[in-house]
């Protein structure tokens, strides 16, 4: 009975101050929650419109699809389906997680309605070097995906970056930047396209 | 009438201090984490500045008021939770109204709870001050480690990119201007040697002060 009580005296303002402390947490959270995964979503919506020009609408067809990540890592990323006129399936979008030079590169990559060609990726976020690394987020390496087969990509440290195919001219002085892009194409595309071909959103090319 | 003016001066200088003879950063060299991580443009350390004055004027004015209350073996664990507390609702309002700085300041908005200024601060003034005081103190700090903030970052992006504020000062040279951006500026590098070099301009103009 005196340790209880001991332990009470000792500890009462640290348990009533987390407990109210958590309560401030949890009404700040539960007031800005839905502010702040709208502003998620608006982002994301952002993005992918920027991406696929035809898109009226964008509609989640595959939720939390496993992507191996190689090393035993599965990330999980949703799939959304971008509707044309007409409800017209012009594309689909998802979001893809890749080790940058620095950081995490978290891209957003759309593919055509048929699976077969890219139109292309935004960066959603990355904490590359400024004027070397970040210079994945400029047109002259981006525009380089844009039409390109969804094959296996690879990268060249020279080249014409006006020629589409599978060849990824690397940023000069940004190497790893440009491979970690690349590699986060290639993880994602094969398992992306297995995914949509087994809910028969996209024809298995049979 | 003596009394109160002693009063009024200690007030002065508890909120001068911070800005000069106490400065968190040129003075203390607390806080190194966010002034070399984020002061790579104005925006981000402006925001990262109001976001530890915000943490630092609740978590004086909370461990304040509890400051009888506190059991000494009990305190850094008190200060803790508070200053997390408040750095959790600081994040979460800058994710809701400020997403694109959130995104920009990344992991160094959480880790303003291990920035040694607020811990600091509720040890060695609010737990032993009253609430006047300590608001005062956190005031004084936290502006002071502000400017210091902008100082630095003014210089860097402005060697980085030739603009302050996102404002184009020096005209690029790529736009038939002189100026070649100094891209080691926006890199920690930059940062480090700024930081330096400001250091030293500071101990020399207080050097000759005394």
């Amino acid at each position: 009975m005196f340790r209880i009580k001991h332990f009470i005296k000792q500890s009462w303002l640290l348990i009533v101050s987390a407990f109210v402390f958590g309560l401030l947490i949890a009404v700040t959270n539960a007031a800005l929650s839905g502010r702040i995964t709208g502003n998620e979503e608006d982002e994301l919506n952002n993005l992918m419109r920027s991406l696929i020009v035809d898109a009226k609408d964008f509609e989640k067809v595959i939720k939390e699809a496993q992507i191996p990540g190689g090393k035993g890592k599965v990330n999980q990323t949703d799939i959304y389906r971008a509707i044309g006129s007409g409800n017209r399936n012009v594309g689909f979008a998802f979001v893809a997680v890749g080790a940058g030079f620095a950081d995490k590169i978290k891209l957003v990559i759309a593919v055509d309605g048929d699976c077969e060609r890219f139109f292309g990726f935004k960066v959603l976020s990355s904490n590359e070097t400024p004027g070397f690394g970040s210079r994945i987020k400029e047109d002259e390496f981006g525009g380089q995906f844009r039409g390109v087969p969804t094959s296996v990509l690879e990268v060249v440290k020279t080249g014409d970056v006006e020629k589409i195919d599978s060849q990824i001219v690397a940023i000069s002085g940004a190497t790893v930047s440009s491979e970690a892009v690349v590699k986060i194409f290639n993880t994602y595309i094969g398992e992306i396209k297995r995914q949509l071909q087994e809910k028969g959103l996209i024809s298995n090319g049979k | 009438m003596a009394n109160e003016r002693s009063n009024s001066s200690a007030i002065g200088q508890t909120l001068i201090a911070g800005l000069w003879r106490e400065n968190p950063v040129f003075r203390l060299l607390l806080g190194m984490c966010p002034t070399l991580a984020v002061t790579a443009a104005v925006k981000p350390a402006l925001t990262m500045g109001l976001c530890v004055i915000f943490v630092l004027l609740c978590s004086n004015i909370v461990v304040s008021l509890m400051r009888n209350l506190l059991k000494p073996h009990l305190r850094i664990l008190m200060f803790t939770l508070t200053i997390s507390t408040f750095v959790t609702i600081a994040d979460l309002f800058l994710k809701a109204f400020q997403p694109r700085m959130s995104e920009t300041l990344g992991p160094y908005v959480p880790l303003i709870i291990v920035n040694c200024i607020i811990i600091c601060r509720a040890e060695a003034c609010a737990s032993k001050n009253g609430l006047f005081i300590s608001i005062i103190d956190a005031i004084g700090m936290g502006i002071g480690f502000t400017a210091t903030l902008c100082v630095l970052a003014g210089i860097r992006e402005l060697l980085s990119t030739g603009a302050v504020f996102e404002i184009q000062i020096l005209p690029l040279g790529e736009n038939g201007g002189w100026f070649t951006p100094w891209a080691a500026m926006s890199m920690p590098v930059g940062a480090f040697i700024t930081l330096g070099l400001l250091l030293g301009l500071v101990n020399i103009i207080s050097r000759k002060k005394t």
